[in-house]
Parts: structure tokens; C-alpha cells; sequence
């Protein structure tokens, strides 16, 4: 399957895809969210360590789950992206686990962007979220996504960018001192 | 009222789920009982979103959609397993966080102070324990390997850095060297170590309660 072509679907639109999936079983979306996330989740997988094989097993996996997990996204209370990323995430752990040949690690200790708990962080917040992050410079916003994609955070990063450990450490820092306050700034 | 929370980097870790095992279920702890740190982390976990969003595509077995569409074809959703109550001590108030794992028993390490290790089965080399400490009673003066997360689950205590209370959530590193002393209520923690507790009896202590 081509992975590029099409434009780029917003956020509102695949929160629609994934309803239409959830109360009616419509193939038609699933295929527009799998060609939008699958080859996505797939870089993710990747980055965070796993061989092309590999990723393209969890993958599959991933949108499987994607497909019966439908029925629990509720728009109100998280972003279409926001929700998939928590699939690939707790997928890519699991699959971690399971080559240790390790039971899957509870729902109840990973981060959920659909629990009761979790507050709204509606499309608008998610806009924002994403102007903040672009305010960041060239040097932040890489160091931000190695942190959050990367298995072993921050030696990963060190290698990558053959950077001293410690360097690292304080960059990240100031990526997070600059990320709080904009996320401060998003408060109403 | 809560004053000590996990920092910003660890609740994006948590949110990224890079944060190693024990970590990751002392910060779920907390945040059963913290409304800002929920916040924060729904913020954060939005930030896997963004990023997801912005990740170049890469390139798919070409039967990657058929096979996912003959795999749905296979599926009957099975009902998700019930999340059964905990079978906990009734008289201790832990969190959902501890629900699947396994606790140790109780094992008396000094004078008012005891310790139950907590096995996570999906990981289980991670060091991850119960500690009860009797009202004013101190804790032996430690340092860590590495960095230790301590959620106060009961109680109070005081160290060096500051007062705990019911709720907070204290994060140490290798540098601190500190000795605990609970509070009149006494102290009930949940804590996770990165590289165990630089004491020489301890070892022994965490075989035992393996056993």
C-alpha cells in the first residue's frame, strides 16, 4: 500500500472516520484511518527501535485494535490522533514484554487520553498545543520528539546526536521549562 | 491539599510510556489522587498526538490492508476482562495503581519499620516496594543507585528536603542522602527504586521477601 498521496485529514474529520467505525462497522473509514495512521504508526514503531518486520507486525496489530477499541473513544474528552497514539504506544510496550515473554501491563498504570479522569483536551487545546510546539526552536522541538519516541530516552539521544549526556539532560530541561509555560499560557 | 508532584519530565515520560515499570505504577498512584497532575498529563499524552500528526509516512507491506481487513473478519470481540476488585488488605488504603500485581509478605527491618516488596508480573525485576513506618519512628539514613519515587499513600513523614503528606508524590536521585522520620499518624509508602537502596543488609532483605 502507498504509504504517501491524498490530503492530509484533519482532526475533526478522523474523529468522524472513527465514529462512523464504531457504530457501524463502516470498512469504507476504516480504510481512510488505516492509510492516514498506519504508516505512521509504523515510523513510530521505528523510531522507537523495532526492525521493519517487526514494526509491521505491531502495526497490524495496532489497527486491529484500533478497530475493536472504537466503541471507547469519546471525541469530548481526547483528540483522534491523541487516542491512537495511546494504541501504539501501549502496543509497542506490550510488544516489548512479550519478546521477555511478559504478561501485558495493566491498563490501569499507563497514561490514558480516554479515561473518566482525564480532563477535556478538546480539538481547540490540541490547535494551540500544536502552535506552542511549533514556537519551539529547531534544537527543542527535535530534542522533544526524541524524548517521546524513544525507548531509552535520554542515552538515545545522546547517541543520536552525539551529544554528552549531560547536555542532553539541560536541553531537555529548557524544552521543558519553554513547553510548561506555553502550556500554562493554554489555561483559560 | 497536595504539594510535592512528580516533575513535568516525568509525567512526559509517563505519557510517553518511556518511563521504566515501577516508576510508571508509583506515578499512576498519584495521579488516582491528583486532579493537576491529570491535567498535565492529559496535555502531555496530547503531545503523542501532535507528534504522531507530524511523522513522515513510511512504507507498508503491499497486502497490509487486505490482511488487517481478513484479520477483522476473525475477530469476535471478546468482552474486555473485568477489572475485578483488588484482594488487598482491607485495612490499607493502596490504590487501583497495585491491582494485577502481587504483594510480599510483611517483613519487620527495624524498629517500627516494614517493608513488602511489590511484584509487577510484566516486570518483574523492577524493585518496587511497600513501606509501613511506625508514628515517629525514623527510617536508617539511605542514599539511592539511582532515582526513587515515593508515594505517600497513608500518614506523613519528614527528611531532610521537606514534609510529605497523604497524596504527595516525593521524586529522589543519587544525590540525596536523607533519613525519613514518619509522622504522628506513622507513614505508608509506595516506593520504586531505579538501582536499590545503597544499605548493605538490603539484598538480603529483598531476597527474602522474593521468597
Amino acid at each position: 500500500m502507498s504509504a504517501a498521496g491524498g490530503p492530509v485529514p484533519d482532526a475533526a474529520s478522523l474523529a468522524a472516520l472513527i465514529a462512523r467505525v464504531a457504530v457501524m462497522q463502516d470498512k469504507q473509514a476504516y480504510a481512510a484511518l488505516f492509510k492516514y495512521y498506519a504508516p505512521r504508526v509504523k515510523t513510530y514503531l521505528r523510531r522507537g527501535g523495532l526492525d521493519s518486520n517487526a514494526a509491521d507486525e505491531v502495526t497490524q496489530e495496532v489497527m486491529l485494535l484500533l478497530w475493536r477499541k472504537t466503541a471507547s473513544f469519546d471525541p469530548a474528552r481526547a483528540v483522534a490522533s491523541t487516542w491512537v497514539f495511546a494504541i501504539a504506544r501501549n502496543a509497542r510496550i506490550d510488544h516489548v514484554r512479550r519478546i521477555h515473554a511478559l504478561p501485558p501491563v495493566p491498563q490501569s498504570v499507563m497514561a490514558s487520553p480516554c479515561s473518566a479522569e482525564a480532563q477535556m483536551m478538546n480539538e481547540e487545546n490540541v490547535v494551540r498545543l500544536r502552535e506552542a510546539l511549533a514556537t519551539l526552536n529547531f534544537e527543542q522541538q527535535q530534542i522533544m520528539q526524541m524524548f517521546f519516541l524513544a525507548e531509552t530516552p535520554h542515552s538515545a539521544i545522546a547517541a543520536a546526536l552525539n551529544l554528552p549526556l549531560g547536555t542532553v539532560k539541560s536541553r531537555i530541561r529548557l524544552a521543558m521549562t519553554r513547553l510548561r509555560q506555553l502550556l500554562r499560557e493554554d489555561e483559560p | 491539599m497536595i504539594h510535592h508532584h512528580p516533575s513535568t519530565e516525568t509525567l512526559l515520560a509517563y505519557a510517553a510510556g518511556t518511563l521504566r515499570a515501577g516508576h510508571a505504577l508509583v506515578v499512576s498512584a498519584h495521579l488516582e489522587d491528583c486532579a493537576t497532575c491529570q491535567q498535565t498529563t492529559a496535555r502531555l499524552a496530547a503531545l503523542g498526538g501532535v507528534l504522531l500528526d507530524a511523522l513522515p509516512p513510511d512504507n507498508l507491506p503491499a497486502d497490509a490492508f487486505t490482511r488487517a481487513l481478513a484479520a477483522l473478519e476473525d475477530i469476535n470481540v471478546p468482552a474486555a476482562p473485568p477489572r475485578g476488585p483488588a484482594r488487598f488488605p482491607a485495612h490499607l488504603p493502596l490504590p487501583q495503581a497495585l491491582y494485577g500485581t502481587r504483594l510480599g509478605r510483611w517483613l519487620w527491618v527495624g524498629r517500627g519499620v516494614y517493608y513488602s516488596r511489590v511484584h509487577l508480573p510484566w516486570a518483574p525485576k523492577e524493585h518496587v516496594m511497600l513501606i509501613r513506618v511506625a508514628a515517629n519512628h525514623p527510617v536508617i539514613a539511605h542514599s539511592h543507585g539511582g532515582r526513587e519515587f515515593t508515594q505517600i499513600l497513608q500518614g506523613s513523614y519528614r527528611d531532610e528536603t521537606g514534609s510529605y503528606q497523604q497524596g504527595d508524590m516525593a521524586e529522589e536521585n543519587q544525590e540525596t542522602r536523607h533519613q525519613p522520620r514518619a509522622g504522628e499518624q506513622g507513614c505508608l509508602c509506595l516506593a520504586a527504586l531505579e538501582d536499590g537502596v545503597r544499605l548493605p543488609w538490603f539484598k538480603i532483605l529483598a531476597k527474602r521477601s522474593a521468597a
